[in-house]
């Protein structure tokens, strides 16, 4: 069947936003059917979003634009940008479905937990691919209210307060970010993406709400708490897709279209450090296992916030890379505390240990996820780290550079401890037996993703490269 | 044409109350079903038939038109809820009747260009709307309509005052020659006055701060299907709609003027919506809510820019078709519970699950939340907040769509989402009475969201 690019696009964004709502309708017919439709809608979102890839890799791009009045137009980019961003969101997006499949089979409320993961993914694909401020804001905020419902799944009163402080923080973030927008508009007349400089002002408003979306210092404290979710659901929100958002939206708006007053690329960077060292000493101190991986996450943003700010083509690329690797990885990890939480039904690494003899498969997925978030050779996170800060010391940002490397080696301290208490050492608990096979085996695909990014990196840094040095030239 | 909408209504109360009446009992309210959508089908697709008697001095704009649009569908929820929570045939019968005579009011009030037919047709709906209020005759209600009458009461008097006023300088009560006559000298201290004493008692019609005293009383205490109707339409065409024609048409925007409504729209903005976050009456806080969104489209026709007034204009349809839904919710969780504590409930959105769907999004709508219809609404009046320049009253807008998102959010925690407490493990859903109107109004919300861009075009304001 041929299909234009364009209706690829639109197919990647609307078959998860409308499949999603027919879930539920689907889960009267058969549970096993419902599953399955919903891995097949990301599927397919994913299967879209790689046909768009060799338009994307030649450099070109894909535009459907729609002029509505009052500068709030229907328009979707498929950039390198969007493309990149949107099969890395549906890719681990499949493999967090597949796991779901064993950890979410015995709770209440499944109908409502797959179709609100399913529109969460579409509305991520529709905000990657939105070249509108204000089309990007209403999914923006579609997946406010996905993430709402998903932290609060288990429906204790404590775990709906987080859910709605989640909401609260980022809906803060995002009406302010909003009020940026309207000044942007009010300069330019129009919504769209355009080129052009934009105030400080508005610059500083926008960069509240990616802030709290990719819960970065000083509105990171939703993240720890919505630890509370569904573990699928925290790789899901806090390591591969939500807090990506943010980090994109700032690539999309100050990279790609907007410049912006060199300032930015010194005090980002500082508010990043900052971020990236508190988490990670919050990190080396928590015990609850989910809510230090929420921590770890905070930190390893700070990473990627700083290879893009410092705003030379290495750092950027490197920042990119980041994307891809830290979403494996932290994936990877907090489906192996969902594992350790289900079979062992504690959450305080102080009281596991020894689990290595029983699971085995989980531990060195954990242990390879790790080293891959550490940043150790051959693994993705590794040439993500480097290219970092390799760009970030060539733009003469030395001292950040250095603040960093403290923020790093917190990482190896506090994910080696975890390790240590959790997998090494005299077993504390009853045995705990291995994870379902569906579960492990999906663990397994996103370590041995960590582990080929590095190997074969040369495919994603070319990508990156490409998506790159075509960033200027991209935008209307 | 647009003579029959009042005229129409006040036919009906006739004919249905002549001799042989025990027929017209079972038919009445089918019948009043049968003439919102008449109304809605109107509304949508005018009909120009000229009538040869009876030429009234009516006028319809796209302002009225979206008025009467709000007027019929919330009154065809009504009657279905009523049908539904009102047992007895005679009682029904009565409840129809009101509802007729407040139709013709409202219908009114959108409708004359005199300033005096205004107050007539406001004073109809008033006095329908107190015995609508106290139609169970218990003791909460009759306090609460007592509390409506004393403080419509005094705004009536100072109505008729400013009607009197305006009329001694301009010799006539229509918009248009009152606007002429005031442009001869629009700062003399006796217009002021007038125009003061006016918009003053609109301001109390409208329930807003700080004359808002009757409001939650009466919205709480109302039978539900009257709490539907006062909130979604009564008090916004009486005072609300009527400030904006009385705004648009006569007095036009002045900077004082404009201050005036920007100041007292944003201070019921957060003031209600601060007030909604101390409640745990599920009615209290729909009221104040009420309160608060009445305050965006103070707010956005304070701007007196065209943008902003269609901002208000939508915002009015938007809250008329929300807080419409949110009171069906509260009707079919209170027919179930029998309480209206919102500390006595948790988690019923696993036994309820149409009311607790529809008052998510209805939710989600009021706090402006995209792609839901309110989101439109406010971006719009916030947009023309900022373009014309009021940057401190958009930034307070906004931000007070963050309290409102955490009082609804709090209502979600504390009514619906959460887990089922054991003493209503066996509550059901609502009867369909309840439900299939919050399902309309749920489905009006998520299409105009989504339709909006496209449909804006298709306004032409």
């Amino acid at each position: 069947m041929y299909m234009t690019q364009q209706s690829m696009l639109l197919c990647a964004v609307f078959v998860p936003v409308v499949g999603a709502f027919f879930l539920p309708i689907a889960g009267r017919i058969s549970l096993k059917f419902r599953n399955l439709f919903a891995l097949g809608l990301v599927l397919a979102s994913f299967i879209f979003s790689m046909s768009l890839l060799p338009v994307a890799l030649s450099g070109k791009s894909i535009l459907i634009a729609r002029q509505m009045g009052m500068g709030i137009n229907l328009i979707f980019l498929a950039d390198g940008l969007a493309v990149f961003m949107a099969c890395v969101s549906s890719l681990i997006s499949a493999i967090i479905i597949l796991y779901s499949f064993g950890y979410i089979s015995h709770y209440d409320n499944q109908n409502e937990y797959y179709s609100m993961v399913v529109l969460f993914l579409g509305s991520m694909m529709g905000l990657v691919f939105s070249a509108n401020l204000i089309l990007l804001y209403i999914f923006w905020e579609i997946t406010a209210i996905t993430s709402w419902r998903l932290i609060g799944f288990f429906r204790e009163k404590e775990h709906v307060l987080r859910a709605d402080k989640a909401f609260l923080v980022t809906f803060f973030g995002a009406v302010v970010m909003l009020i940026g927008f309207i000044s942007i508009y009010q300069t330019t007349g129009t919504f769209d993406l355009t080129p052009g400089a934009i105030s400080n002002i508005a610059v500083l408003l926008i960069l509240a709400g990616i802030l709290s979306k990719s819960a970065t210092l000083p509105f990171h404290t939703w993240l720890p708490d919505a630890g509370v979710a569904p573990s699928p659901v925290t790789a899901l929100l806090h390591a591969a897709i939500l807090v990506k958002i943010g980090v994109y939206v700032f690539a999309r708006i100050f990279i790609a279209t907007f410049t912006v007053s060199a300032f930015w690329h010194t005090a980002v960077p500082i508010i990043a450090v900052v971020s990236a060292i508190v988490s990670g000493g919050a990190a080396l101190v928590e015990t609850d296992l989910k809510r230090l991986i929420a921590y770890s996450t905070i930190s390893q943003i700070g990473f990627i916030f700083f290879g893009l700010a410092v705003g030379n083509t290495m750092a950027v690329a490197g920042g990119l890379l980041y994307i891809l690797m830290h979403g494996f990885a932290k994936a990877g990890l907090f489906l192996c505390a969902g594992i350790i939480e289900q079979n062992t039904k504690i959450r305080d690494i102080t009281k596991l240990g020894g689990l290595i003899t029983t699971m085995p498969v989980t531990a060195m997925a954990f242990l390879l996820c790790s080293f891959s978030v550490m940043g150790i050779p051959p693994f993705g996170g590794f040439f993500s780290k480097y290219m970092v800060f390799s760009g970030a010391i060539s733009s003469g940002q030395l001292w950040t550079s250095a603040a960093f490397l403290i923020a790093a080696v917190l990482t190896i301290l506090y994910l080696f401890r975890v390790f240590n208490l959790v997998f090494l050492g005299e077993p504390k608990t009853s045995r705990a037996k291995e994870g379902s096979f569906i579960m492990v085996a999906s663990v397994a695909i996103l370590t041995a993703l960590s582990l080929l990014g590095g190997i074969f990196i040369n495919y994603p840094f070319n990508f990156v490269q490409t998506i790159v040095s075509n960033l200027s030239g991209i935008i209307r | 044409m647009y003579s029959w909408f009042i005229l129409f209504p006040l036919l009906s109360v006739i004919i249905l109350n002549l001799p042989f009446r025990g027929m017209m009992n079972k038919i009445a309210i089918w019948y009043a079903l049968a003439l919102s959508i008449a109304q809605v089908y109107l509304v949508l697709f005018p009909v120009n038939i000229v009538m040869p008697f009876l030429q009234l001095n009516l006028n319809a704009d796209i302002i009225s038109r979206a008025v009467l649009l709000c007027i019929a569908i919330v009154l065809f929820v009504t009657i279905l809820s009523a049908k539904y929570l009102i047992k007895k045939e005679d009682k029904l019968f009565n409840f129809v009747n009101l509802l007729f005579i407040c139709l013709a009011g409202m219908n009114g009030v959108t409708l004359v260009t005199d300033i005096f037919s205004l107050y007539v047709f406001i004073e109809i709906t008033a006095v329908a709307s107190y015995t609508l209020i106290s139609f169970y005759k218990d003791k909460d209600a009759f306090e609460a309509a007592f509390k409506y009458i004393m403080l419509s009461a005094m705004a009536s008097a100072m109505m008729l005052a400013g009607i009197a006023l305006i009329m001694l300088i301009s010799g006539d009560t229509g918009f248009f020659a009152i606007r002429e006559a005031l442009k001869v000298s629009p700062h003399s201290s006796l217009i002021v006055f007038a125009i003061a004493i006016f918009i003053c008692a609109l301001f109390i019609k409208g329930g807003l701060m700080p004359f808002h005293g009757w409001l939650p009383d009466a919205y709480s205490a109302a039978p539900a299907p009257v709490s539907v109707l006062l909130a979604g339409v009564v008090t916004k065409t009486l005072g609300i709609y009527g400030l904006i024609r009385i705004m648009v048409s006569v007095i036009g925007f002045d900077g004082p003027l404009k201050q005036a409504l920007l100041f007292i729209g944003a201070l019921s903005i957060v003031v209600g919506a601060l007030a909604a976050l101390g409640q745990s009456d599920f009615k209290r806080m729909l009221a104040y809510s009420s309160i608060s969104q009445v305050g965006y489209i103070i707010i956005g026709l304070g701007t007196g820019t065209a943008l902003g007034i269609f901002g208000a204009v939508f915002h009015l349809f938007n809250h008329a078709i929300f807080k419409s839904s949110l009171f069906l919710n509260s009707a079919a969780v209170e027919s179930r519970l029998g309480t209206r504590d919102m500390d006595k409930m948790n988690g019923l959105a696993s036994k309820m699950p149409v009311t607790g769907i529809t008052s998510v999004i209805s939710c989600l709508s009021a706090a402006g939340l995209p792609p839901l219809a309110g989101f439109w609404s406010k971006l719009i009046i916030i947009v023309a907040l900022w373009v014309s320049g009021y940057r401190v009253y958009a930034v307070v807008a906004i931000m007070a769509s963050v309290i409102t998102l955490a009082y609804f959010l709090s209502l979600q925690r504390r009514v619906f989402f959460g887990r089922i407490k054991e003493d209503s493990m066996n509550i059901k859903e609502a009867g369909i009475g309840l439900t299939l109107p919050a399902v309309i109004l749920t489905a009006i919300i998520i299409g105009v969201g989504i339709a909006f861009p496209f449909l804006r075009d298709a306004i032409k304001f």
